[in-house]
């Protein structure tokens, strides 16, 4: 075989390689979450069915959902608006000490979240806090280096021409903003918004130190039936039910910040 | 945002927009980290009465500096397989095959705590690559709760590698691909160009990236607890087994590990600044 071929055929194992790599580990669960009865050496399930689908719903599956849900909203709600108006502020160049404000809104990357949680717990207990608004709060923290993030790339190839163009033609400042800035700045804001969501969405170590066994959210419920043994068609069920929804909502928002960013 | 020229006039008008990001960054964290740190040194202990002391630390100094050593080993060597892996994805994605960058993202919304779920029924030795090799249960090596932690490396490497390729596959698709063919005008060939334009102008999103992902995963709970050994434990797992403990006067150690853990990862972003302030490109 010739060097460039050799190269080609090198290049498309490689590929594959990758993709494998990335699909194979999520394989199990899939095929875990319909299979009733899978002993060991079988390669495949012996007998397929919803038995895992039906010990999660009997778990509290959908009131887990449901606070899963709550928890992945408000964090958005909360994140996405302070991290766009951090960005707009960094981005004009008019902050004082900009690269400590940006240090402080990038630490809650770095800092280990079971830490500020442990360490919160004892504040929380003693100043009688309700123990979900303490979990939204460590989670709102843990959300905005992403938000503010994003927000800053969107504004740094912002033009607001725009603006100035409609405030001379005689927009008031909230049409500016309802009509002219927001939509501009849609996909960005969507992005955001859902990547804040994830860390609500799926937080597992907050919920399970600060909720202290009253805020029991889809990962909760997994990780109580991972620690035991047996579990693993209900484990892979609430898994896959956990996965799915933000995965179809990564493909909207892909597709909208496409869309929009042809446009503009 | 187009500016107008000169250099904007600093104002404290202005700082009144950061501050709906930056008070519950300031509050949450100086709150959680500082009563870590007051409890670690027994200043505010359940029972009794508070006494300055180092004795959470001194008590298991030993168990803290071998659980230490092995969360650091455990987040290099899954920070250095997510790096290859992650360049290597940026690479073929820039390229125009973007199959593997698809499956990557996938990933993306993947909690590492089913991340460990699905690892597990992958890699035990009842799991599905046991079954696929039709290895018997003594056959087949100890990945899930073994000597080397290879399932837990494995899961990290995993979702940090999708992380590190994102973030490169951004950068080469703004800034390298001009440079590239220029270079390839002049006659550089492929690996002058990977070499001499591509690696230097990635290397700072790689060092951040890679840093990100170093202190997330030396920070991280669920997949040691999950596909780990008992003994010796990482520290956060050493950290909530003792919060977790009936004993309340295992708290102030809880503490102690946790404030470590911080530490360490506050370490790790020095050095990453180090590395960035070196390369030539950074800014």
């Amino acid at each position: 075989m010739s060097a460039p071929l050799i190269r080609a055929a090198l290049g498309r194992a490689l590929r594959v390689a990758l993709v494998l790599w990335f699909v194979v580990p999520l394989v199990p669960i899939l095929l875990w979450a319909f299979a009733n009865r899978w002993p060991f050496p079988d390669l495949l399930p012996q007998q397929w069915g919803l038995d895992g689908v039906r010990s999660g719903l009997a778990a509290g599956a959908p009131r887990a959902f449901v606070v899963s849900a709550t928890l992945g909203l408000a964090v958005a709600a909360i994140a996405t608006p302070a991290g766009a108006l951090a960005a707009r502020a960094l981005d004009s160049g008019r902050v004082p000490l900009p690269r400590l404000t940006e240090a402080v809104l990038f630490a809650p990357l770095i800092l280990p979240a079971f830490a500020v949680a442990l360490g919160l717990d004892v504040l929380v207990l003693r100043a009688r806090a309700p123990s979900p608004v303490a979990v939204v709060a460590v989670l709102v923290v843990a959300a905005i280096p992403y938000t503010t993030y994003l927000m800053r790339v969107a504004f740094g190839a912002y033009d607001s021409g725009y603006e100035d163009e409609a405030r001379t033609l005689g927009a008031s400042r909230a049409t500016v903003l309802i009509r002219v800035q927001i939509p501009l700045l849609a996909p960005a804001l969507s992005g955001a918004a859902f990547l804040a969501f994830l860390v609500g969405w799926s937080d597992y170590v907050v919920t399970l130190l600060i909720g202290g066994g009253r805020v029991v959210s889809v990962p909760i419920l997994v990780g109580s039936f991972a620690a035991g043994t047996g579990n693993s068609a209900v484990v892979a069920a609430l898994s896959l039910a956990a996965v799915v929804p933000p995965l179809i909502l990564l493909i909207v928002v892909a597709r909208a910040g496409r869309r929009t960013g042809t446009r503009t | 945002m187009s500016r107008p020229p000169g250099t904007p006039m600093k104002s404290w008008r202005s700082a009144i927009w950061v501050l709906p990001a930056i008070v519950p960054v300031v509050i949450v964290l100086g709150a959680g980290l500082g009563s870590a740190l007051v409890q670690s040194l027994g200043l505010m202990p359940l029972v009794g009465s508070p006494v300055l002391t180092l004795d959470a630390y001194r008590a298991q100094a030993g168990d803290i500096a071998t659980s230490a050593a092995l969360s650091v080993a455990i987040a290099a060597a899954a920070t250095t397989i997510g790096v290859i892996v992650g360049v290597g994805l940026a690479l073929t994605a820039v390229a125009g095959r973007r199959a593997a960058l698809w499956a990557g993202t996938v990933t993306v919304p993947v909690p590492h705590l089913i991340g460990a779920a699905t690892m597990g029924l992958l890699l035990a030795d009842s799991g599905l690559l046991a079954r696929l090799f039709g290895l018997s249960e003594g056959g087949w090596p100890a990945l899930v709760g073994g000597r080397w932690w290879i399932a837990v490396v494995l899961e990290f490497a995993w979702k940090e590698s999708a992380f590190i390729g994102l973030v490169v596959v951004a950068v080469l698709t703004t800034r390298v691909a001009a440079y590239d063919e220029t270079a390839a005008m002049l006659g550089a060939s492929r690996l002058a160009r990977l070499r001499l334009v591509t690696f230097p102008l990635i290397r700072p999103a790689v060092v951040a990236s890679a840093t990100i992902s170093f202190a997330y995963t030396l920070g991280s709970y669920e997949v040691a607890r999950l596909l780990g050994r008992a003994y010796p434990e990482p520290l956060p797992v050493m950290a909530i087994r003792l919060f977790n403990s009936i004993d309340l006067a295992t708290r102030p150690q809880a503490a102690a590990a946790a404030v470590v853990t911080a530490g360490l990862a506050l370490l790790a972003v020095a050095g990453a600044l180090t590395v960035l302030r070196r390369s030539a490109v950074w800014r």
